[in-house]
C-alpha cells in the first residue's frame, strides 16, 4: 500500500529526465488502470484493516475457550449466528478472530522475510554486478549453490530442533529467496554499469559505492520490488506450510497453517475449522497475487516499451 | 557428435553440481543443532552411551575428516546405512536405548529405490494432470490476448498460485473420500491411491505453465511466419499446431526445469498429508530424525536427477526447436 504515496520522490534520481513521468511512475498508473489491480488492492487493503481493528474492537479473545458455543457452524448452515461468521471449534473459540489475528502473523513474517531477501539478494546482486572480477565471481557461486538446495529440506532441519520463534521463521524462510534477487540485481546492474550517466560521475571523482547507491540502486530496484509483491504471497504460504507441520509459530497463537493442522482432526463433524481458515488464507493470496500480477505486466511492458 | 559433446560437457557440469550439493548438506546438518546420537540412542539413556554411539559412528572427528571418509564410500556408489531404520524397515527414534529389535541398520540407497518409484508415478500422473488443466486454458488465453481468455487465464492463474497446497488436500478429501467416497485418501494400496495427491501437485504447477504459455503463444502469434501462413495455404488450426504451439512449447519445458524445486516442495507435503509412501515422506522423517545418511543420500539422489531432468529437457527442446543451440 506503501508503494503508491512513497515512489514520486524518489523520482528525482532517475536518469531518465527527457520522459515526463519516470518509469516507476508510469508502471504504476499502467498497473492500476487494470481492473484486477483494483481488486485486488481493495480486498487486500479491507482485510488487512479488519486483522489490524477486528479483534481489538469485538473484545472477542482469539485463545479464550467456551464451552457452550463449541463446534458451531458458519453463517448460513445449520444453527448459525452472526457472533460467529465462520463458526467456533472445538473448545469454542472464534475461527474468524483466529483467521484475522493468523493473518496478522502471515502477512508480518511474509512481508518481513520479503524485505531481507531483498535487501541481501538486491544489495549483494548490486555489489556483484558493479564490481565484477572475483567479487563477481565469489558471490555468483555462493548463490548458485544456495540454489541448488531444496529449501523446504532446510526448514524442517532447522526449525525441527529448536522452538520456532519468528524471527527464526523469517531467517530461514529469508535464506531461501535472496539468490534469486542477487541474479536479477545483477543483470540489470550489468547492463547499467556502461551508462553514460556512471561514467559521468566517474570522472567527477565519484567513488564506487556513491554512485552504486545514490544512482544506480534507484535506477534499478523500484522494477524488481514490483515482483516482490508476489513473492510475500508466496511466503505467507510457505509460512503457512511450515505451520501445518508443525513448525510455525507455535500455539496458542493461533496462525493459518497450525489452526488447519488442528482442526483437520475434527473434519468428519466439524468441516468448517479446517475448510474456512484455508478459505480465509485463499482469498487474501488471491488478492495478493491479483495486485503482484498486474504489477508485473505493467513492469514488463513499460520496460519492453522503453528499451 | 555434436549431443556427445553436450552430453559429456553436462555430465561433467552435473557432477560438479552434485558435489557441491553434497559437501553442503554435509556441513550444513552438522553445524544445525540436534544431536543424532542422542536421538539415535534415546531421550533416557545414559550420557556415557550417547558419547559411545557418536565414537562409533565417527560423529567426533572433524567434519573434513567425516566428509573425505563419505565421499571414499560415495565413490564406491555405497550412501552408507541409515542411523535410525532397520532392514525390516519400521523405524524406532523412541525414547529406549536398549531395545533389541533393532537389528542391521538399512542401506541408504535401498531405502532410496524403494520409495523412488511411488514418487514417480505421483509425479508423472501429476505433469499429466497439470497438462489437462493448463493446455486449454493456456492456449485460449494466448491465441486470444486482450479478450476473455486471456483474462480467464490471467485470473485462474492468480487464483490456483493461491491455493496452499495442504489445504487442497483437505478439501478434495473431505469432498472426494468423505463425501462423494469415490477415491481413497490416506496411505497406498494400488494406484488409485495417487490419483488425489497427484491432482492437488497439478493445480500447484498449473498457474506457471498457463501463464509461460499464454504469454510465449501470445508472442509467437505476433510472428511474420504465422501472418503468411494463410497465403501459403495453410487452415488456422494447422497454423496453430504446427507453427505456435511448437515454438511456443520450448519455453514451456524450459519451465519444468526451473520449476522443479517448487514441485519437489509440493511432494513433500502432498506426501505428508496423503501419508504416500514416497521419497517425500522418507525425507521429512529422515530430516526429523536426524538421519544424516538418509538425507545426504536423498539429497545426492534429488540432486542428481534435476541434473538429468534438466539434460533431457534441453535435449527435447533442440529437437523441438533446431535453432537453439546446446
Amino acid at each position: 500500500m506503501g508503494l503508491l504515496s512513497s515512489t514520486p520522490g524518489r523520482s528525482d534520481a532517475l536518469p531518465d529526465t527527457r520522459a515526463e513521468l519516470s518509469p516507476t511512475q508510469r508502471m504504476l498508473r499502467l498497473a492500476w488502470s487494470r481492473t484486477s489491480f483494483k481488486v485486488g488492492f481493495f480486498v487486500f487493503a479491507t482485510l488487512l484493516l479488519l486483522a489490524l481493528v477486528y479483534p481489538e474492537v469485538s473484545g472477542v479473545d482469539p485463545t479464550k475457550m467456551n464451552y457452550r458455543a463449541r463446534l458451531m457452524p458458519p453463517i448460513f448452515f445449520g444453527e448459525w449466528t452472526w457472533a460467529f461468521p465462520l463458526g467456533t471449534d472445538q473448545l469454542g473459540r472464534d475461527v474468524f478472530t483466529r483467521c484475522l489475528v493468523g493473518l496478522r502473523y502471515s502477512v508480518l513474517i511474509g512481508g518481513t522475510t520479503v524485505i531481507l531477501m531483498f535487501v541481501v539478494g538486491c544489495g549483494l546482486g548490486l555489489v556483484s554486478g558493479f564490481k565484477g572480477g572475483w567479487t563477481d565471481t565469489v558471490i555468483m557461486r555462493l548463490t548458485d549453490a544456495q540454489l541448488s538446495i531444496p529449501m523446504i529440506i532446510l526448514a524442517i532441519a532447522i526449525l525441527g530442533v529448536s522452538r520456532p520463534t519468528v524471527p527464526a521463521i523469517i531467517l530461514v524462510l529469508g535464506l531461501s529467496g535472496w539468490p534469486l534477487y542477487a541474479r536479477v540485481a545483477r543483470s540489470v546492474t550489468l547492463s547499467e554499469r556502461g551508462k553514460e550517466y556512471v561514467r559521468g560521475e566517474r570522472v567527477l571523482g565519484a567513488s564506487d559505492w556513491r554512485i552504486m547507491l545514490l544512482f544506480v540502486a534507484p535506477a534499478v530496484l523500484p522494477p524488481i520490488a514490483f515482483v516482490a509483491v508476489l513473492d510475500v504471497a508466496r511466503m505467507m504460504i510457505f509460512e503457512s506450510i511450515l505451520g501445518f507441520l508443525g513448525l510455525g509459530v507455535q500455539p496458542p497463537t493461533p496462525t493459518f497453517g497450525n489452526i488447519i493442522a488442528d482442526g483437520r482432526k475434527y473434519l468428519i463433524n466439524a468441516w468448517w475449522i479446517a475448510t474456512m481458515p484455508g478459505l480465509f488464507l485463499l482469498v487474501t493470496l488471491t488478492s495478493l497475487n491479483l495486485m503482484g500480477a498486474a504489477l508485473e505486466a505493467a513492469r514488463n511492458r513499460v520496460l519492453k516499451g522503453s528499451a | 557428435m555434436f549431443v556427445l559433446g553436450f552430453l559429456a560437457r553436462r555430465l561433467v557440469q552435473g557432477i560438479v553440481i552434485i558435489f557441491l550439493v553434497s559437501f553442503l548438506i554435509f556441513t550444513l546438518l552438522r553445524v544445525v543443532p540436534g544431536d543424532p546420537a542422542r536421538l539415535i540412542v534415546g531421550g533416557m539413556a545414559p550420557d556415557e552411551v550417547v558419547v559411545q554411539k557418536a565414537e562409533e559412528l565417527g560423529l567426533n572427528d572433524p567434519i573434513p575428516v567425516q566428509y573425505v571418509r563419505y565421499l571414499g564410500g560415495l565413490l564406491q556408489g555405497d550412501l552408507g546405512n541409515s542411523f535410525i531404520r532397520p532392514k525390516s524397515g519400521a523405524s524406532f527414534g523412541g525414547s529406549a536405548y536398549d531395545d533389541p529389535t533393532r537389528g542391521e541398520r538399512a542401506a541408504v540407497l535401498d531405502l532410496i529405490l524403494d520409495h523412488l518409484p511411488l514418487t514417480l508415478q505421483l509425479a508423472a500422473l501429476a505433469i499429466v494432470f497439470c497438462l489437462i488443466i493448463s493446455l486449454p486454458l493456456g492456449i485460449a488465453g494466448g491465441l486470444n490476448p486482450g479478450r476473455w481468455q486471456d483474462r480467464l487465464a490471467f485470473f485462474s492463474g492468480s487464483l490456483f498460485v493461491s491455493v496452499p497446497n495442504f489445504w487442497l488436500g483437505i478439501v478434495l478429501t473431505l469432498f472426494f473420500s468423505v463425501q462423494l467416497g469415490w477415491l481413497p485418501a490416506i496411505g497406498y494400496k494400488g494406484f488409485i491411491y495417487t490419483v488425489l495427491p497427484a491432482l492437488v501437485l497439478a493445480i500447484e504447477i498449473a498457474p506457471f505453465v498457463i501463464r509461460t504459455l499464454t504469454v510465449s503463444l501470445a508472442q509467437v502469434m505476433q510472428e511474420e511466419f504465422i501472418a503468411i501462413a494463410p497465403i501459403r495455404g495453410l487452415p488456422a488450426w494447422r497454423t496453430v499446431t504446427a507453427h505456435a504451439l511448437r515454438n511456443a512449447s520450448v519455453p514451456v519445458m524450459n519451465l519444468f526445469g526451473i520449476q522443479l524445486g517448487t514441485l519437489l516442495g509440493g511432494v513433500l507435503v502432498v506426501e505428508y498429508i496423503f501419508d504416500y509412501p514416497g521419497l517425500g515422506l522418507l525425507t521429512i522423517n529422515a530430516v526429523l530424525q536426524r538421519d544424516f545418511p538418509l538425507i545426504q543420500g536423498i539429497a545426492i539422489c534429488i540432486s542428481a536427477i534435476f541434473v538429468l531432468i534438466n539434460i533431457v529437457v534441453d535435449l527435447a527442446a533442440t529437437a523441438v526447436d533446431p535453432r537453439l543451440e546446446y
